[in-house]
C-alpha cells in the first residue's frame, strides 16, 4: 500500500503507528534475510519512535504525511549508535555518534526508522562486476531470487518491492537508484544534485552522489523528497531554496526520446519501452531528438574514477580493499589512482560544456524518456556484462549524473518470465515536480505498480 | 613520436606507477586486470581531448572561501 494511503489510515486513527511498526518489523525480520536485504533491524528504537508518534497524533500534533510511517535507510546513512557498515566487511562494526541530515529530517517528519538496509560495498565504488559484492550476501530480487536486485541501493529496492517497508532511502552516484528501481519494479527518484543534503552519508564522489527515495508510486516519492530536501549549512552543495512537492497541473506533456536510446537494449526491454511510448502518446506529444556528439561517458567516468580514488584514498593505500567481498573489488580501485589531475580537471571543464549543451536541448521538453535500464535483472551468479552483453553503454546515466539532473524510474511492464522493466523520465535541473507529475500521470493510466511479488 | 606511440608510452608509464606502488599486493592475474582498467582510463582521457576547450571554460565547480561563525 502506498505511503499516501497508509498515511490516511494513520491520520483517521484506523491504524496506530505502533501496530504499523510491529507489522513491518516482523516482515523485515522474517523476510529480509531471505533476500539479503537487511543489515540491522532497529526494533527497539523503531518502537520507541512509533510510541512517540502515536502519542503525538492522539494529542493532535500531526507532523505531516510521513508521521508514523516506517522506512528503511541504505546503510551508508549515519544513524547515531546504530552500525553504519557501508555494505563493506572492513566497516561492519562502524558506529557514528550522529545522524545523517536526511535521518534527522525524517525524525522531524515523524517517520519511523525500522532498518538499515543492505547495499553493495562502498556503493559499488571499487568497480564490482557481479552481484555478490556485499558482506550481507548477494542481493536477491523478490520477483525472482535467482536474479539480483540491481545496485548499489540493493536492499532499498528489495525492501519496498517485497513490502518490508513502505518507503526506503537510497543513493545514486551513477545508476544506484535507477538500477534497483528498474530490477525490483518500484518507483525510484534520483533528485537534482544538491536537492538533498549529503551530510552524514558515505561519500563516494562528492560531485556525483545524490540521495533519493524508493516507493511504490511516483506520488509517494514526492512526499518523501519534500521531507528530506532543503538547504543545509553542513552541506554547502545543497540548493539554497526549500522544495515543496507540487506536482505540475499540466494534463499533457512534451517528451523527448533520444534517437536510438533503446536500440541496444534487450529485446523485451525494447518492446516494453515501445508499448510504454504508445501509452504516453495518449497523454503527451513525443518527439525524437539527438543529444550532440560529446564524450559523455568519458566525462562522467573520469570524474567518478578520480573522486572515488580520492574519497577512499586512505582505505586504498592501507590495502584493506583485500578484505572486501567481491574478488574484483580487491584490485578494482588501483587503476583509478593514476587518473591524472589534469584529466579530472578537463572532465570538470567539459562538465560545464555538457550541462549547457544538454540543457539547451532539454529546454524543448518537459522530460526526456528512456528505458531505466537496457537489461532486466541478470542472474545472481553471473557478471552483468557476460549475462547481458552489449547493454552496458549508458549515455543517459552519463548525462544525467554528470550534469546532476533528476530522473524518476517507474515500472513499465514485465518480461515473459516475470521480471520488471522500468521507464525513466529525466528532467532539467530542479524539475522534480514536472518529472513526478509525468510519472504519476503515467501510473494513473497503467497498473504495473500495483503488481507485487509473492512473498511468504 | 606518433600519437599512438605516445599513448602506449603513457599507458605503460601509468601501469608502472601502479605496479611500483601496489604490485606487492596483487597477483599477476589481478595486475593484468588493473592494466586493462588503466587502458580504459587512458581511452577515456583520449576521448576527453576530442572536445576543444577555450581558456575561459572553467571547471564546473565553484570554490567559496570559508568563514566560520564567531
Amino acid at each position: 500500500m502506498p505511503v499516501r494511503e497508509v498515511s490516511k489510515h494513520i491520520r483517521e486513527g484506523k491504524i496506530s503507528p505502533v501496530e504499523l511498526a510491529e507489522f513491518f518489523l516482523g516482515r523485515l525480520e522474517k523476510l529480509g534475510p531471505g533476500f539479503n536485504a537487511v543489515v540491522t533491524v532497529t526494533r527497539e528504537s523503531a518502537l520507541s519512535q512509533a510510541r512517540k508518534a502515536e502519542k503525538e497524533i492522539e494529542a493532535g500534533l500531526y507532523r505531516g504525511p510521513l508521521h508514523g510511517i516506517p522506512y528503511g535507510a541504505k546503510d551508508l546513512l549515519a544513524t547515531k549508535g546504530i552500525p553504519t557498515t557501508w555494505g563493506a566487511a572492513p566497516f561492519r562494526n562502524q558506529v557514528f555518534d550522529h545522524d545523517a541530515a536526511v535521518i534527522e529530517k525524517l525524525n522531524e517528519a515523524g517517520a519511523i526508522l525500522c532498518a538499515k538496509l543492505a547495499m553493495i560495498e562502498l556503493a559499488g565504488g571499487m568497480g564490482y562486476k557481479q552481484p555478490f559484492a556485499s558482506f550481507t550476501g548477494p542481493p536477491k530480487n523478490p520477483w525472482n531470487p535467482g536474479t539480483w536486485t540491481g545496485g548499489s541501493s540493493s536492499g532499498s529496492g528489495a525492501s519496498v518491492c517485497a513490502g518490508l517497508v513502505p518507503f526506503a532511502l537510497g543513493s545514486e552516484t551513477w545508476g544506484s537508484i535507477l538500477s534497483p528501481a528498474n530490477n525490483c519494479g518500484v518507483a525510484g527518484l534520483r533528485p537534482t544534485y544538491g536537492r538533498v543534503s549529503r551530510h552524514g552519508a558515505m561519500a563516494l564522489c562528492w560531485t556525483l552522489d545524490k540521495l533519493g527515495p524508493f516507493c511504490l508510486t511516483a506520488d509517494d516519492c514526492g512526499l518523501v523528497l519534500e521531507a528530506i530536501s532543503g538547504p543545509d549549512p553542513d552541506d554547502p552543495t545543497t540548493a539554497d531554496e526549500d522544495w515543496r512537492y507540487k506536482p505540475s497541473a499540466k494534463k499533457r506533456f512534451t517528451l523527448g526520446v533520444p534517437k536510438g536510446v533503446a536500440d541496444d537494449a534487450q529485446e523485451e526491454v525494447r518492446t516494453c519501452f515501445e508499448e510504454a511510448l504508445s501509452v504516453l502518446r495518449k497523454i503527451s506529444t513525443i518527439e525524437d531528438f539527438e543529444f550532440p556528439d560529446m564524450p559523455y561517458e568519458a566525462i562522467t567516468r573520469t570524474i567518478l574514477n578520480a573522486e572515488a580514488a580520492s574519497s577512499f584514498d586512505e582505505f586504498i593505500e592501507s590495502g584493506k580493499a583485500s578484505e572486501l567481498t567481491a574478488p574484483e573489488d580487491h584490485y578494482g580501485p588501483y587503476a583509478r589512482t593514476v587518473v591524472l589531475a589534469k584529466d579530472y580537471l578537463r572532465a570538470l571543464r567539459l562538465r560545464g560544456v555538457m550541462a549547457r549543451v544538454v540543457d539547451e536541448i532539454m529546454a524543448r521538453f518537459d522530460a526526456v524518456v528512456a528505458p531505466s535500464s537496457k537489461r532486466v535483472a541478470t542472474p545472481i551468479d553471473q557478471e552483468f556484462r557476460k549475462a547481458a552483453p552489449g547493454t552496458t553503454k549508458d549515455p543517459m546515466g552519463a548525462i544525467g549524473n554528470g550534469a546532476g539532473l533528476p530522473s524518476i524510474s517507474v515500472p513499465s511492464g514485465f518480461t515473459s518470465n516475470g521480471l520488471p522493466v522500468g521507464i525513466q523520465f529525466m528532467g532539467r535541473a530542479y524539475d522534480e515536480n514536472i518529472i513526478i507529475a509525468i510519472a504519476k500521470t503515467y501510473q494513473s493510466v497503467t497498473d504495473w505498480h500495483k503488481r507485487h511479488p509473492k512473498t511468504a | 613520436m606518433s600519437e599512438e606511440k605516445s599513448d602506449d608510452k603513457e599507458f605503460e608509464n601509468l601501469s608502472n606507477v601502479v605496479k611500483g606502488r601496489f604490485g606487492d599486493r596483487l597477483t599477476a592475474e589481478e595486475l593484468e586486470q588493473v592494466k586493462k582498467d588503466i587502458k580504459t582510463i587512458a581511452d577515456a582521457s583520449k576521448a576527453l581531448r576530442t572536445v576543444k576547450l577555450s581558456n575561459w571554460d572553467e571547471p564546473f565547480l565553484v570554490f567559496k572561501p570559508y568563514k566560520g561563525r564567531k
